[in-house]
């Protein structure tokens, strides 16, 4: 059996330490799952924080910033607001600016967004055959931003081994390493 | 056969109880949990009690309850995308604060550090059992560790506590070897010191 000293602590404990173990590190992900679960009941909104990950909206935000999200029905649309929105069938969310609505008299609007950087609006970015977006399809308003902190999360998903050694890490440690 | 043994043997090969505990001497949890463990082997090899896990279940209960409300919200969410399954969220999270405020106040007030409850089976069978437990705390970054018995009478259900504070290097070698020989006469003083007024009165 391989020796390795940093093991040792674990391999004295009985039964339900290493319950307690395994238990510390789910309260753990749990904590963090609640955080985000509760973020987005709070602000209405499914993905309440999110990163620019294009450089189409400068010079209000850049490539990197984080973005906070609310949701709210009451909240109208109007034009010149920025909006964060998804296109149906693809997951990645965009931030731009509404540039037309068009208004139903029941409060329903059809929208058409354009980045402040970009010199076309987004109907090249739409669905095949979509010209106007729809109140379904938006994620949120921006309500505040931090700069920078996203670029984080930009090179987690461009190296994904990155991000897996250090959860594995992180992971490994909260499971070894007693209170 | 053959297989079972051989499962076991691997299992026996993984713990090491008897190896002795060596620890880095700077880490002060490592060095409070290695002595609140040396503590634990005296009152439960030497003199034979029972372990009493009722304290330690509760907050594993508690901590199981809080990741099962998790999990529910994670699948119901999975099950029924966001705007539809708002209000069982809603329920799951603040389910979840709640039994973290439940948490905190049960390790604060009932465990108490206490990291050892054990029963004194009387060998005659007659009398109820005696309680005999174990608390202790050491200081962040101090080197005074203090280690408290107290002994529950099972007739009278009188209590009484006696309590010794020494420095951890009296206890630890240079490497952070655990010297068991120092530690145990240490831990048996204060655990006769205790049996004995119980004969006294």
């Amino acid at each position: 059996m391989l020796s390795i000293d940093f093991l040792d602590d674990v391999r004295r404990m009985n039964k339900r330490q290493l319950y307690y173990q395994v238990l510390n590190f789910g309260m753990i992900v749990s904590s963090a799952l609640m955080i985000w679960k509760g973020l987005m009941v709070v602000t209405g909104s499914e993905s309440p924080i999110v990163v620019v990950l294009s450089g189409s909206m400068e010079p209000a935000f850049h490539r990197g910033d984080l973005l906070f999200l609310t949701n709210r029905v009451e909240d109208p649309i109007r034009v010149g607001e920025i909006v964060v929105f998804r296109i149906e069938g693809r997951e990645i969310p965009i931030v731009h600016r509404v540039l037309k609505i068009h208004e139903k008299e029941n409060g329903e609007i059809k929208f058409l967004t354009k980045g402040d950087n970009n010199s076309v609006d987004d109907r090249g970015l739409y669905k095949p055959g979509q010209h106007w977006l729809e109140k379904k399809d938006v994620v949120g308003r921006a309500r505040g931003f931090v700069p920078y902190i996203g670029i984080v999360t930009i090179l987690m998903n461009d190296y994904p081994k990155f991000k897996y050694a250090v959860l594995f890490l992180l992971g490994l440690f909260v499971l070894v390493h007693r209170e | 056969m053959a297989a079972r043994n051989g499962k076991n043997g691997l299992l026996e090969k993984w713990r090491i109880d008897e190896k002795p505990v060596k620890i880095d001497k700077w880490d002060g949890a490592a060095v409070k949990n290695s002595l609140d463990d040396a503590a634990k082997k005296v009152l439960l090899e030497k003199y034979g009690y029972a372990e009493n896990f009722n304290l330690v279940d509760g907050r594993l209960l508690i901590c199981t309850i809080s990741c099962l409300f998790a999990i529910v919200a994670l699948i119901w969410d999975f099950l029924h995308p966001f705007p539809d399954s708002k209000p069982v969220l809603a329920i799951c999270v603040i389910s979840y604060f709640i039994m973290m405020g439940f948490l905190t106040l049960y390790t604060s007030y009932q465990e108490k550090n206490i990291f050892l409850v054990s029963v004194q089976k009387d060998p005659a069978g007659m009398d109820l059992d005696h309680t005999w437990q174990l608390s202790s705390s050491l200081k962040r970054f101090d080197d005074q560790y203090t280690l408290r018995v107290s002994f529950t009478d099972g007739k009278s259900k009188h209590t009484r506590e006696q309590e010794i504070t020494k420095s951890v290097g009296v206890f630890f070698d240079g490497n952070g070897t655990l010297v068991m020989d120092q530690f145990e006469k240490c831990v048996s003083k204060l655990h006769n010191t205790l049996a004995t007024e119980k004969k006294t009165k």
